[in-house]
């Protein structure tokens, strides 16, 4: 473990030892991305190549049978549109949710603001299987199961976006709500019109991690669409693939599935993850 | 100040009054369900109060506690080896990408997090296949180098690492950016001055870089416990705790018996068990934490 | 001739007649099952047909992945909103009749169910006597093989019996080829008892005797000490066994690439492996599982599939439910006297259970591979389907893979195994 640490001292480290470096860095790139292109390549070949040993590498041809077989076995369009109802309305809801709750931590005084915080940050270290069933039925009770809104309304606010929230806002100055209150303003029109743009890096990465999350979940939606396909997002959809007698033929159509399933986040991530990076680097997010 | 007290509450409702009635309601039932005797699949009212029975049960000598034990001692050492390889190397690749000065960094950043953002369950699927003895990647590449073929996720002894190595894999990335960010706030000036003083390499990493970065690493190691006991997706699709119960973690246990076997009452117990150890965990690791700083 | 066929023959018509009544007032009925999207999709199109003589009638089609479906199961039974047709594995059976969810067959049902299927499988659709649901996939056990590598390995014969089969796996073991004799699997409960218990069966033994299990007898301790044996001279290598949640993996794997010479599975793979070899699926024959030195014959075991109804449904759900039950069952809704449900098993390679479907399917049933599973029908032994079984299952697969693994001998497997087995069936009967 000795990198220079060379940011001011040009020269510090000879060629040689920059040469490893970059070895070292092509070889973690590789190693990094590996997995998703060997899943590419893979939803390219034909059964038989799929199953060969030792594994064919390069597809002879490639074919995208697989593609046009899983539109056909699943709605992609109607699980792309699911899932992105399902993410993009819980990203808004977190957005809009974790802003105020947020303001009020960082810019009110109140009793038990402390208490109220620390039960909030508390509830992030659930797992979400420990309250399945008894939310699986309190959702159920208020009518809300088998339906998007079920596995919407219940991820409307987070504690991560709270706390995230909270760091960010504080840092906004005091004067500039102030002046704000001076002018008349009410104190929804602060949080939306001046504290938001304010922490519009902020509130950018966390739109890219909420976002992310829920596209990616699969549990709670499995749970709360009873079967309900029509209304399954992607990741569901993909994991209908996995029927459990056809196995050989869809190793395919598994792989083609799934790297479908992640080019919408991951184009997410290209566009938003310089906000991403710049949020956690300023957000006490680190714990400094 | 009732103006004051009311756009408090205007604020805090929506957040706050989802996580009480979506987290907080649904956490006291299983709390209550921990002492009864239910079955998940009937309503609650039919659950009856049997007191400490199922925390007997699950610590017990018999099948029930066995397997529950072997899980939450899964789940730990799965914890650690996750926090044990991420943090290293998520330190390594953060000082490479930031310190290093090197073309392409922002590019290996983007690459290194880009896995975060891959849907745990196609994480899953890909990692069977990559992994598989005979038809995966991985052991026709040691076989070049002469390594191997590893049972991976084949053998008791292999299994649960292989699901770590996975996990290392979707997160590092992730991680590695709370470090960048740590590092971006060691002010450059500490450095200089060490170096005036002649320190260098080893040393300016000893002494500047990692007690600097201290905070970061702990808050790091507490994100990685928390997403490390959520594993779940590639144990249900993959593994399924097996072989010989070696990868069956808490999350996954906890649905077997709780939902699958329809022992609502015992699967209360172990989630309370669960959250009782995490709380005790995380309060353990800041006090500790808080302790070093006053030294 | 017996009385039986004719009166199946009377009911299924009466029911066929009832059936096309139109009802008085639109029903919704929920169908849940964990069946494929290609399968899903026949289903839907039966339930079409159903639905242009029951205008009134929707049948709507719940689909989950297989590997969830317990969780679905369990967490909705009984719910508002819950399905009110479920494709069940027997074995969940009892906790879902004691818990009260599902409805009781009516009358002109469960004589139907009594009547068309075998006795054996009629049973294990029912709790106490009770019909509660119709049954459709049935499945059996048999030794699957290689023709090849026993040609290769010069053997003439499958083995009949345990020290046959014992020898031929020692023969077919071939370290620097990677080769196994025989594949056992690991990390998937049923496919891990089932062979296991198949064996036993032939061996004169059963895992459960009168609701006590039996897994310390002679008969079941000669049977771990026969994986032991075969895991100790490498005949057969524990890591080549690893299956999925989806029951794929290295199991798969290896029996299709050549790699293992025998395993022991179900008729439903034959897709599989159809999909897998390719050409080289003519390869693969089948016989009966090995009899031991206790055994009177080979037995496998065998376990079915079936829709329950929903008690929580309202009347008219329930009505309506059985009423598709009956006819997507029986014999007017697919070609040639088949039932619409034998059709669509038969498209996945599924043996039907139905006596008149497994008639109507007799020619296509008589491939190489398919035959010798039918012909394992009669005498097979149903899985005992008790209270606490799921638990039973995965206790007992736990102490088979300790086996595999070297973890347990195999005196204390037997040992811990009954222990377990005996503290649970007594647990779940409370």
């Amino acid at each position: 473990m000795s990198l220079p640490v060379t940011t001011s001292a040009p020269g510090a480290a000879s060629p040689a030892w920059r040469g490893a470096l970059y070895l070292l860095m092509i070889a973690i790139a590789v190693v990094s991305a590996f997995p998703l292109v060997w899943m590419v390549l893979s939803s390219l070949k034909t059964p038989a190549e799929a199953m060969q040993t030792p594994p064919v590498w390069i597809p002879g041809t490639p074919s995208f049978d697989a593609y046009q077989k899983v539109s056909e076995l699943i709605s992609v369009g109607r699980s792309f549109a699911n899932s992105a109802v399902i993410a993009g309305i819980t990203t808004a809801g977190i957005l809009v949710t974790s802003l105020m709750a947020g303001y009020a931590f960082a810019k009110y005084r109140f009793r038990y603001r402390e208490v109220l915080f620390a039960i909030t940050i508390a509830t992030m270290f659930l797992p979400p299987i420990v309250t399945l069933i008894p939310l699986y039925r309190l959702v159920g009770s208020i009518g809300l199961n088998a339906s998007l809104a079920g596995v919407i309304v219940p991820n409307l606010a987070n504690a991560f976006g709270i706390f995230l929230m909270r760091q960010f806002i504080a840092g906004v100055p005091d004067e500039l709500i102030e002046a704000a209150r001076l002018d008349g303003a009410s104190e929804f029109r602060i949080v939306f019109t001046i504290v938001a743009p304010a922490v519009a890096p902020a509130l950018a990465a966390l739109a890219l991690f909420a976002f992310v999350y829920h596209w990616n979940s699969y549990l709670w939606p499995l749970t709360v669409l009873q079967g309900n396909s029509n209304d399954y997002p992607i990741v569901i959809s993909l994991s209908r693939l996995l029927s459990y007698n056809r196995s050989a033929v869809n190793t395919g159509l598994v792989m083609a599935g799934a790297t479908l399933a992640v080019l919408p986040p991951l184009i997410l991530f290209v566009f938003l993850q310089r906000f991403f990076v710049r949020t956690i680097t300023a957000s006490g997010m680190t714990g400094q | 100040m009732t103006g004051f007290r009311k756009s408090i509450v205007v604020m805090l409702a929506p957040s706050l009054g989802l996580i009480a009635v979506f987290i907080l309601v649904p956490i006291t039932l299983t709390i209550w369900l921990a002492f009864t005797k239910w079955s998940s699949q009937t309503p609650f009212a039919t659950a009856t109060f049997i007191g400490l029975d199922n925390f007997r049960e699950i610590f017990g000598p018999g099948s029930v506690g066995r397997d529950f034990k072997g899980a939450l001692a899964n789940t730990a050492l799965y914890s650690l080896m996750s926090i044990a390889l991420i943090l290293p190397l998520s330190v390594l690749f953060g000082m490479l990408i930031h310190q290093a000065e090197l073309k392409g960094a922002n590019l290996l950043r983007t690459i290194l997090f880009a896995t975060y953002m891959v849907p745990m369950i196609a994480v899953a699927l890909v990692f069977s296949k990559l992994y598989s003895p005979s038809e995966g990647p991985i052991n026709q590449i040691l076989g070049w180098v002469g390594i191997g073929p590893l049972p991976w996720l084949s053998s008791p002894d292999t299994a649960l690492v292989s699901v770590v190595l996975l996990n290392v894999w979707q997160q590092v990335g992730y991680f590695t950016i709370l470090i960048i960010a740590g590092l971006t706030q060691i002010p450059q000036s500490i450095y200089e001055a060490a170096r005036m003083d002649g320190a260098r390499g080893p040393a300016l990493f000893g002494f500047i870089t990692l007690p600097l970065l201290k905070r970061t690493l702990l808050f790091s190691a507490v994100i990685a416990l928390i997403n490390a006991v959520q594993v779940f997706e590639p144990v249900a699709l993959v593994t399924q705790g097996g072989p010989v119960g070696s990868t069956n973690v808490m999350t996954y246990h906890i649905r077997r018996v709780g939902i699958e076997r329809a022992q609502g009452g015992l699967g209360s117990a172990m989630s309370v068990t669960l959250l009782l150890a995490l709380v005790v965990t995380v309060t353990a690791v800041f006090a500790l934490a808080r302790r070093e700083e006053r030294r | 001739m017996t009385i039986r066929p004719l009166m199946g023959l009377f009911l299924g018509s009466a029911l066929a007649a009832f059936s096309s009544v139109a009802w008085a007032e639109d029903v919704t009925v929920s169908f849940l099952t964990h069946w494929p999207p290609e399968t899903v999709a026949k289903l839907e199109a039966a339930a079409a047909t159903y639905a242009k003589d029951h205008p009134g009638v929707k049948i709507d089609v719940r689909a989950v992945p297989f590997g969830d479906l317990l969780t679905t199961l369990r967490s909705q039974a009984g719910q508002a909103g819950g399905p009110t047709i479920t494709g069940i594995y027997d074995l969940w059976l009892p906790e879902l009749a004691r818990d009260k969810l599902v409805n009781a067959a009516p009358a002109a049902n469960s004589a139907d169910v009594s009547t068309n299927w075998p006795k054996g499988v009629a049973t294990a659709a029912s709790v106490g006597g009770t019909v509660y649901g119709y049954p459709n996939e049935i499945d059996v056990y048999a030794l699957n093989y290689n023709k090849k590598l026993f040609e290769e390995a010069g053997i003439k014969e499958a083995p009949k019996t345990w020290d046959e089969f014992y020898a031929a796996a020692e023969k077919l073991t071939n370290k620097d080829k990677g080769q196994q004799g025989f594949g056992m699997i690991n990390s998937w409960a049923a496919g891990v008892v089932h062979p296991f218990a198949s064996l036993l069966a032939s061996n004169g033994g059963a895992l459960v005797v009168d609701g006590k299990p039996q897994l310390d007898s002679d008969n079941a301790k000669a049977t771990f000490d026969l994986y032991e044996k075969l895991i100790k001279s490498g005949a057969s290598v524990a890591t080549m066994g690893t299956a999925d949640a989806n029951t794929t993996g290295p199991f798969l794997d290896n029996f299709v690439s050549g790699k293992t010479g025998m395993i022991i599975m179900a008729n439903w793979w034959e897709s599989a492996l159809k999909a897998g070899m390719g050409e080289r699926f003519a390869d693969i024959a089948t016989a009966p599982i090995p009899v031991g030195p206790k055994g009177d014959g080979p037995h496998s075991i065998s376990y079915s599939w079936m829709t329950v109804v929903s008690d929580g449904a309202s009347d008219a759900e329930k009505k309506a439910a059985w009423d598709f039950l009956a006819w997507f069952n029986g014999p007017t809704s697919g070609e040639n006297g088949a039932s619409a449900m034998g059709d669509l098993l038969q498209s996945m390679g599924i043996l039907p259970s139905r006596t008149s479907d497994v008639a109507a399917f007799s020619e296509r049933l008589k491939t190489p591979f398919l035959a010798g599973y039918v012909s394992a029908l009669s005498e097979a032994r149903p899985f005992p389907t008790v209270l606490g079984g799921q638990e039973f299952t995965e206790s007992l697969q736990g102490h088979i893979e300790a086996v595999q693994f070297g973890k347990e001998t195999a005196a204390e497997a037997a040992a811990a195994a009954q222990a377990d087995a005996v503290a649970i069936l007594e647990k779940a009967s409370q």
